[in-house]
């Protein structure tokens, strides 16, 4: 039955049989058979073709994407961040405290974050501040309360930390001589049970936070005035807030986020950290009318200190016509505390390797950076040259605009600089006052560029000469008789004390006592009488006009200049030849002034003032200015005292050292 | 049976591969239109005039750093191309309405401004007030070439380019800084590791390949379509800068390694030398310059500048070369203009020749003319006394800006290939005998100058 059935398949062969009529056709026509299949073939030759260069398109137009990016475009160098800090994202610190007469740690997770076993160093209360909130050391200080003074430098410091700071204490030797009641009750009152009784060579650590909890506290008494006590560690565990607990709600602008960067990294810097009411980072002051200077370079010469760098740099922002994009700070090591600084500022910092020691470090330093703001500013005729130990004046930039085309002019200057070495309280007056010297002076001065890429550059002194620049600058090769120009009144002041030459006393006797000029917008006094030659004129008309001094008297006496004010003496010294300094030394040490070696002398004629009066010291017959000397005048002859050993030599050596 | 079946199955085949064709056609139109999809439509946008996104691009980001007192001008060669054709026109008027968008409306991905590093603060606001308006920007830094020659300085890393992105259409900023040498550079453009590396088709960018260096601009305020733009005052010159403006660095690094390995002379003579070389050489290329005689540093102070960034102290004369197609006849009276006269001339326009000019104190100049062959160069030598020719042959080169004793000049840009070919293999190790008859590794005997003719070919003054 099946077989039956109509076959489904009906169609097909009905196809079958038209394409079997089609195929009878064409069988008939060979040729055009053949022209199908040869066209058959082609077809397909084309697709394969097709197919090919699509893909070889597709596959290179991948490969150039990807090698667009891989090769002409790619930096060669990884930049790997690697993570500065290793505590970030945990909520528990240990900390670690150490304390004994020779040694001192602090280990923070296991990271050592302070290590001081120097001999003969590091004496006293070691203090280290975190942020609450990331475990970053944000301070460091070390304050020697074995010796005065330092505990009132420690209460300041730790006022000016912020609430909610974690401190961590530790001291080393002794901390407790010149610890006086006024700081114990600071420590105190930051939860320390110990601080109080704290007594000789006693050993003693301490971690709080400032304003709250303390997480641990360890002391040792010593048994004897001959002994220390007993090293203790203290090991503790400190608990992290949020972040922004620990952070101050400013309101969100450029500044603020520079400022909240700087402070949550440093701490120790006062009020530019308070939450309420922070001092301002941006100062704006007065542009200046016609300002000459405001396209000269600034650079600025700093090291690790920070602190200093901190107050050098709003010293010179708030100075009438700067020009922050013109100031480079130039930094010298891979220190990140002054970059921070130069950062909070918005201006720009280079850092510099060092290559080699002390004072030969210093002098390729200040190579390097020269070099590189004549290579940055590549239009600028001159650098004025600062360091980070200066405070500028207000007219800092008004007195160099009003004189630096002297320096562009008249070819006998070798530099104009903001520092009067024998400006101090007493023996200057005038603020529009300026004078050619012999000497460069430094701090604060400005450089012409062709004098340093034609003479300096080239013959910088090399690393291992190990010179001091400023001296290798003084040295007549270089100066080749050429002046500076300088105020009466000083326009920088040196605050520096620690320094690789300086020390308290020496900054006392030296430089406390200067005068810096605070009088914004000052008029120099006829600019033009700078010049070489019209300045021999002023000279003699003043000398002309001078009325000769009684040398009868004792000069170092304050009644040898008479109770006037506005006149200008003249005394004669002796001063046989042009070298001969042996009287001026003398002088100038009973003035109290500069006198470690002889400053700010013109053709062997000092200018400066007493009681008010302008004061002319001539040195007989050396000076050119001798034939003004009334020949009835005996020139003054002051005996250097015996020779004490090493009592003057230290001082010295450091005055030679130091600008 | 069997051909039956052959002829099935070509037909089938053909017919499969007649629909694969079309899908694969289809596909490649489609994946072409995809990767240009932002040119295609904007040929769309092109179509109704100033509706372009690009136009609407370009003012927005006119107004953006307008609103921040930046100065930026158009560098954008193809409208710069475009606008030379009609420079006449737009200068006339300055502020006449354009009729139609010309400039700004051809589809493009990019549009290329400069902007002069020293004339902006680098604030962060103009990023913040960009990202309010909807541009995506990239920054990028690099180091700073001008510490570069520093021992041991790190500065902070500077910007060389921006990229403002909206929409289809992107921005190119490019800084520009000026140098020592007075004139302007750009950075290149080359991304780090963590930068999205398809933020824009990098490869299109018509700047940042390369680092290039050009003369400062003179600017010209225009209004074109509409937009108040500033462009270089003459756009074919600028132009005509941009095609050969590629700039080397000098090799600092390597400098510093070979004055490790051969301390630097310090001696008050070197120092002295090189101040004469330094001005000899200012002077030089002053009156070149003047003259418009392409000129670039050869021999021995090219190999200063490229194995030691400085000039050779021992080398005691400056060497320049320059392709004889370039000579001009002026080129003597305008050296002993400046002041340094004729010493000796050899050879003849045609063949080997070479000026040697007087500097002050014993400082001499030689100026070398390079002779282009097929697959070489070579310049000639002449040896006074026999009348014998040298030549000295090398591989093509182009030439590249520099910066060079604050000046600047070109070098070949193939300098280690000229520097080999003058000074061999062993061009590292500084050598203080040198005979430039037999020492350079590139020398070959070429004849002798007809005695005839040697009062014209051999001239010593």
């Amino acid at each position: 039955m099946d077989e039956w059935k109509p076959n489904p398949a009906v169609k097909p062969h009905k196809k079958r049989s038209w394409y079997l009529a089609w195929k009878y056709k064409l069988m008939n026509q060979r040729a055009l058979r053949k022209l199908c299949q040869t066209g058959a073939v082609l077809f397909l030759l084309v697709t394969v073709i097709v197919n090919i260069k699509l893909i070889l398109d597709t596959r290179r137009a991948a490969y150039e994407e990807e090698e667009e990016s891989a090769q002409d475009y790619d930096d060669e160098m990884l930049n790997v961040e690697v993570p500065r800090h290793p505590v970030n994202n945990k909520k528990v610190l240990d900390v670690e405290v150490y304390s004994s007469r020779s040694k001192v740690y602090v280990a923070v997770d296991g990271t050592t974050v302070l290590e001081d076993e120097a001999r003969e160093q590091g004496r006293g209360i070691h203090v280290i501040v975190l942020n609450q909130a990331t475990g970053h050391v944000m301070a460091k200080r070390v304050f020697d309360t074995y010796s005065p003074h330092e505990d009132e430098a420690m209460v300041l410091f730790l006022n000016m930390v912020a609430r909610g700071r974690i401190l961590i204490f530790t001291i080393k030797d002794e901390g407790s001589f010149h610890l006086k009641e006024t700081a114990k009750n600071v420590l105190k009152s930051l939860g320390s049970q110990v601080a109080p009784f704290l007594s000789w060579r006693d050993m003693w650590t301490f971690v709080g936070k400032k304003g709250g909890e303390v997480y641990g506290e360890k002391h040792a008494k010593s048994p004897a005035l001959s002994t220390w006590g007993d090293p203790v560690l203290l090991k503790t565990e400190v608990h992290l807030t949020s972040v922004e607990d620990a952070e101050c709600h400013w309101p969100d602008t450029e500044l603020n986020r520079r400022r909240k960067r700087f402070c949550s990294k440093v701490e120790g810097y006062g009020s530019v950290c308070s939450c309420k009411d922070p001092t301002p980072i941006e100062f704006n002051p007065d542009p200046l009318k016609d300002n000459k200077v405001f396209d000269v370079p600034v650079a600025v010469i700093a090291g690790n200190r920070p602190n200093y760098l901190y107050r050098m740099l709003r010293s010179l922002l708030s100075a009438q016509g700067v020009n922050p994009q013109m100031i480079t700070v130039f930094i010298d090591g891979y220190y990140e505390e002054p970059m921070d600084v130069v950062e909070l500022f918005g201006l720009s910092g280079i850092q510099h390797t060092p290559i080699s020691i002390k004072n030969a470090r210093v002098s390729q330093d200040y190579k390097a950076s020269l070099t590189a703001t004549f290579n940055l500013f590549p239009e600028a005729k001159f650098a004025v040259v600062l360091e980070e130990d200066l405070d500028i004046s207000v007219d800092f930039f008004s007195f160099l605009s009003q004189s630096i085309h002297l320096l562009e002019e008249d070819e006998s200057l070798y530099c104009i600089s903001a520092w009067n070495d024998q400006g101090y309280e007493h023996t200057a007056e005038d603020p529009s006052l300026l004078y050619r010297v012999e000497t460069m002076p430094g701090l604060g001065w400005v450089l012409r560029k062709s004098l340093y890429k034609d003479e300096l550059e080239p013959k910088w002194p090399t690393p291992e000469k190990l010179w001091d620049w400023d001296m290798w600058m003084r040295m007549p090769e270089q100066r080749k008789g050429r002046e500076c120009i300088i105020p009466d009144i000083s326009r920088s002041y040196h605050f520096g004390i620690v320094g690789l030459n300086m020390n308290g006393y020496f900054h006392e006797a030296y430089f406390k006592k200067h005068k810096f000029n605070t009088v914004p917008n000052v008029q120099l006094k006829n600019v033009e009488s700078l010049r070489k030659d019209n300045y021999e004129t002023e000279i003699h008309r003043l000398l002309g006009e001078a009325e000769v001094l009684d040398h009868s008297k004792n000069p170092c006496e304050d009644s040898f200049v008479p109770d006037t004010e506005g006149r200008v003496y003249v005394m004669f010294i002796r001063m046989d030849q042009e070298a001969d300094f042996t009287t001026w030394t003398q002088l100038a040490k009973c003035l109290h002034i500069w006198d470690l070696d002889v400053r700010g002398n013109h053709k062997g004629l000092w200018r400066l003032f007493r009681k008010k009066n302008h004061f002319l010291v001539v040195g007989v017959p050396a000076s050119p200015y001798s034939s003004k000397k009334p020949s009835s005048v005996t020139p003054i002859y002051m005996e250097p005292p015996a020779k004490e050993e090493g009592a003057v030599a230290v001082p010295a050596v450091a005055a030679a050292e130091q600008t | 049976m069997q051909k039956i079946n052959r002829n099935v199955v070509l037909a089938l085949l053909s017919l499969t591969s007649l629909v694969f064709l079309l899908f694969q056609l289809c596909y490649y139109k489609f994946y072409l239109s995809q990767k240009n999809g932002a040119a295609f439509s904007k040929a769309r946008g092109s179509q109704s005039g100033q509706d372009s996104t690009r136009w609407h691009v370009v003012r927005k980001f006119l107004g953006l750093i307008s609103s921040h007192n930046i100065p930026v001008y158009l560098i954008d060669p193809l409208i710069l191309g475009l606008v030379d054709k009609d420079i006449e026109q737009i200068r006339s008027s300055p502020d006449g309405p354009s009729p139609e968008c010309k400039y700004f409306c051809a589809p493009r991905d990019f549009t290329t401004f400069a902007l002069l590093d020293k004339t902006w603060k680098h604030e962060v606001g103009l990023f913040r007030t960009a990202e309010k308006m909807g541009f995506q920007w990239l920054k990028i830094i690099n180091r700073d070439p001008r510490l570069d020659g520093m021992d041991d300085l790190s500065g902070m890393e500077i910007p060389l380019h921006y990229i403002f992105k909206l929409a289809s259409h992107a921005i190119h900023l490019v800084v520009f800084y000026e140098r020592s040498g007075n004139f302007l550079w750009h950075g290149p453009l080359r991304l780090k590791q963590h930068m999205d590396r398809k933020f824009v088709p990098f490869r299109k960018l018509h700047f940042g390949r390369y680092p290039g260096a050009y003369e400062k601009p003179e600017l010209l305020l225009v209004s074109i379509d509409d937009l108040k733009v500033q462009i270089p005052k003459n756009p074919s010159s600028f132009l005509e800068e941009m095609s050969h403006s590629r700039f080397l660095e000098c090799r600092y690094r390597e400098a510093r390694a070979f004055f490790q390995l051969y301390p630097d002379d310090a001696s008050l003579d070197a120092v002295e030398f090189r101040k004469k070389a330094k001005s000899l050489l200012h002077l030089a290329a002053l009156t070149l310059n003047n003259l418009g005689v392409k000129f670039w540093l050869s021999s021995g102070t090219c190999l200063g500048w490229y194995r030691q960034c400085n000039v050779i102290p021992h080398s005691k004369d400056v060497d320049l070369g320059i392709f004889i197609r370039d000579y001009k006849a002026d080129i003597i009276p305008a050296f002993q203009k400046a002041g340094l006269p004729l010493k000796h001339k050899f050879g003849k326009v045609e063949d080997s020749l070479e000026l040697s000019f007087q500097g002050q104190d014993d400082v001499k100049l030689d100026i070398f003319f390079f002779y282009e062959e097929d697959d070489h160069i070579w310049n000639g030598g002449t040896q006074a006394k026999s009348g014998k020719k040298f030549k000295y042959l090398f591989p093509k080169f182009t030439l590249c800006w520099t910066e060079f004793v604050e000046l600047k000049v070109h070098v070949p840009c193939e300098t280690l290939q000229y520097v080999e070919a003058n000074y061999g293999p062993e061009w590292k190790v500084p050598v203080k005998v040198w005979d430039w008859k037999s020492s350079p590794s590139n020398v070959q005997d070429n004849g002798v100058w007809p005695v005839d003719e040697w009062d014209d070919v051999i001239q010593i003054y």
